[in-house]
């Protein structure tokens, strides 16, 4: 609203109905946000998350792929919270540094779908017609052939290795996001401001950034927070078979399928990396949740 | 209902073929030659075998040539021979697909009971301490990884109390993959049955059906669960498709000789006549099955008339 010309706001009256600012509006947003205890408690793991993740060297004990630093295979203790693995690893120390990974690889495939996903929704959804339906034929197609399929199917293609089975996670999500996009866009399309704004002429660029893309941003934040989860979920599978990031990286997929040689006599070894996900994917789920109710705007009422 | 039928059997026709035209690229877009690295970690071959091996798949002719000779031995039943072992990839595939289907009903039907059970009760007593439980519980059930799960189970359930066996193929083994990949897709299925009960619970004809002096009983199970279980019902495609991919995982923690694990197998080998056969059988039954659940669906429930 800072653009309005000083003309159009000189009439006091108005000032009355001049809508929040933008940075009201954020504080109106969290607070709706925090007010659900799901989303707190979401908000709360994730700061813990990026935490360990950035204060990694400095948390860890050790170096996370420096061996023999204590006993192989020895139980959570005092010295090492987490036990060690069977090269005599801090599996602490290799837990810590793992979030790093778990943040690049949820983030970054996040990225590749998301953008590719918008890209594709928004197209389909503006031009409508024979280039829309091709696009959405084609998302119909890969939606039906699941994600871990496309997954899997990639990771063939590529060959096993942590930055493939990134993309590959990232390209599995594209059809969901398309989908998605196009609905909002289709729904945004007929209301009354877009076609105001069409009326007076607005150009192809300024229909899609200024008009279309803010308003369908909100839906698409809630999806792609609760992507996160669901791409670290994958690319942690993908790494568990063996698809995904090699030993000796901390990656906690990796540490988890590598411990399972040792499962019966140190099952630590599997244990805290899998902790490990399942805390920062509820993470993920708690505030995406607590996002969808917020932004949500039935439920902000009730 | 038939116009119904024949379109969603074309859209059906339409992805496999789709799909067959992928498999064929697939071995296109393998950065550097396809046949060096199906062979690299075998035995040492020569060039000359190389091409001859090259000259068997076909890969030194046009793509179109190959499409072509891919889905003239497809249509005959003949995937090709794995890479190492030259067996017909068709009845490999086919030996292990009853075990997948074994697992994935098997988890389907744990879901249902867990995640409607659950869905239902956090619905009816919205608000309370039970909701609440339930609904922590089903979060806590979407974050968890399947594999760790089952990995938890098996350490518990096996290697503790030495109840059930760790790992194999027997119908004492389904019990723990089947928990592990039911229990994965019943958290999620719990969420959407609460939120789908909560709209039946509200509806007018629940407070006529009270109204009319019925039984609490009756009304929740004639009208509530009734009225709920349909969009249940109309997810049961979905959560199948779900099922079939969390089941790759799991049979590999399991070692359950199903086509999941034949494919993470064929993965690591290179073995891309393998893998090209397990793409095309996953897609087809998948298809398959969900567009048999929807019609099901359409069956069911006769408010739906698709035109």
């Amino acid at each position: 609203m800072a653009n309005l010309k000083p003309a159009m706001v000189a009439d006091q009256s108005l000032e009355a109905i001049t809508p929040p600012s933008r940075a009201q509006r954020l504080g109106q947003f969290l607070q709706a946000l925090l007010r659900s205890p799901g989303a707190k408690v979401g908000a709360v793991i994730l700061l813990l998350l990026f935490a360990v993740a950035i204060f990694a060297p400095a948390i860890a004990p050790f170096e996370p792929s420096q061996m023999n630093v204590g006993p192989a295979l020895s139980p959570p203790s005092a010295e090492h919270w987490f036990g060690t693995d069977n090269f005599g690893r801090d599996l602490f120390s290799r837990v810590v540094y793992g979030s790093r990974l778990t943040l690049m690889i949820g983030l970054v495939a996040v990225g590749i779908s998301m953008t590719v996903g918008v890209v594709v929704g928004l197209v389909a959804g503006y031009t409508e017609g024979w280039l829309g339906n091709i696009l959405m034929r084609a998302m119909d197609v890969l939606f039906s052939f699941t994600e871990t399929l496309i997954a899997l199917a990639t990771v063939a293609v590529l060959g096993p290795s942590l930055r493939n089975a990134v993309i590959a996670v990232g390209i599995s999500s594209i059809p969901y996001y398309a989908r998605i996009t196009y609905g909002a866009v289709l729904v945004e399309k007929n209301k009354e401001y877009f076609r105001a704004a069409k009326t007076l002429g607005a150009r192809h660029g300024r229909l899609i950034f200024r008009h279309l893309f803010p308003n369908i941003l909100s839906p698409i934040i809630v999806v792609a927070t609760v992507g996160v989860s669901v791409a670290v979920l994958s690319a942690s599978a993908l790494s568990f078979l063996g698809l995904g990031a090699q030993p000796p990286s901390p990656e906690w997929g990796a540490i988890l399928a590598a411990g399972r040689d040792y499962f019966r006599r140190a099952p630590w070894i599997t244990t805290f990396p899998g902790l490990a996900i399942a805390v920062s994917v509820l993470g993920f789920n708690l505030l995406g949740d607590g996002l969808r109710a917020a932004l949500d705007p039935q439920q902000r009422q009730s | 209902m038939t116009r119904y039928f024949f379109k969603r059997l074309l859209s059906g026709i339409f992805t496999i073929w789709i799909t067959t035209i992928a498999v064929t690229l697939l071995i296109h877009l393998v950065p550097g030659d396809p046949v060096q690295i199906m062979y690299a970690q075998s035995q040492s071959t020569t060039p000359e075998q190389l091409e001859q091996i090259r000259r068997n798949l076909g890969l030194d002719r046009p793509i179109y040539e190959q499409y072509i000779m891919y889905m003239g031995r497809i249509l005959q039943g003949d995937f090709g021979t794995t890479i190492r072992g030259n067996q017909p990839v068709l009845d490999l595939l086919l030996v292990r697909l009853p075990n997948t289907l074994l697992l994935t009903t098997a988890s389907l039907v744990v879901t249902i009971v867990v995640g409607v059970t659950a869905g239902f009760f956090a619905a009816y007593k919205r608000d309370t301490w039970i909701d609440s439980t339930l609904m922590t519980a089903a979060i806590l059930g979407i974050s968890v990884p399947s594999f760790w799960l089952g990995l938890m189970l098996m350490y518990i359930f096996s290697m503790q109390l030495g109840w059930l066996p760790v790992s194999g193929t027997s119908l004492r083994n389904l019990i723990l993959p089947a928990i592990t990949l039911g229990l994965a897709n019943a958290a999620s299925v719990s969420r959407l049955t609460r939120s789908s009960m909560i709209d039946v619970l509200t509806q007018d004809y629940m407070r006529t059906a009270r109204a009319k002096g019925l039984k609490e009983g009756t009304v929740l199970s004639r009208h509530a669960l009734r009225n709920g279980l349909v969009n249940v019902v109309n997810m049961l495609g979905l959560q199948f498709t779900y099922m079939m991919g969390g089941a790759i995982v799991v049979e590999n923690v399991f070692a359950w000789n199903g086509i999941g694990r034949l494919a993470i197998q064929s993965i690591f080998q290179r073995d891309y006549p393998t893998i090209q056969g397990f793409i095309l059988i996953f897609a087809t039954v998948v298809v398959v099955v969900s567009m048999v659940l929807d019609l099901l669906y359409v069956w069911i429930d006769p408010r739906i008339t698709y035109k």
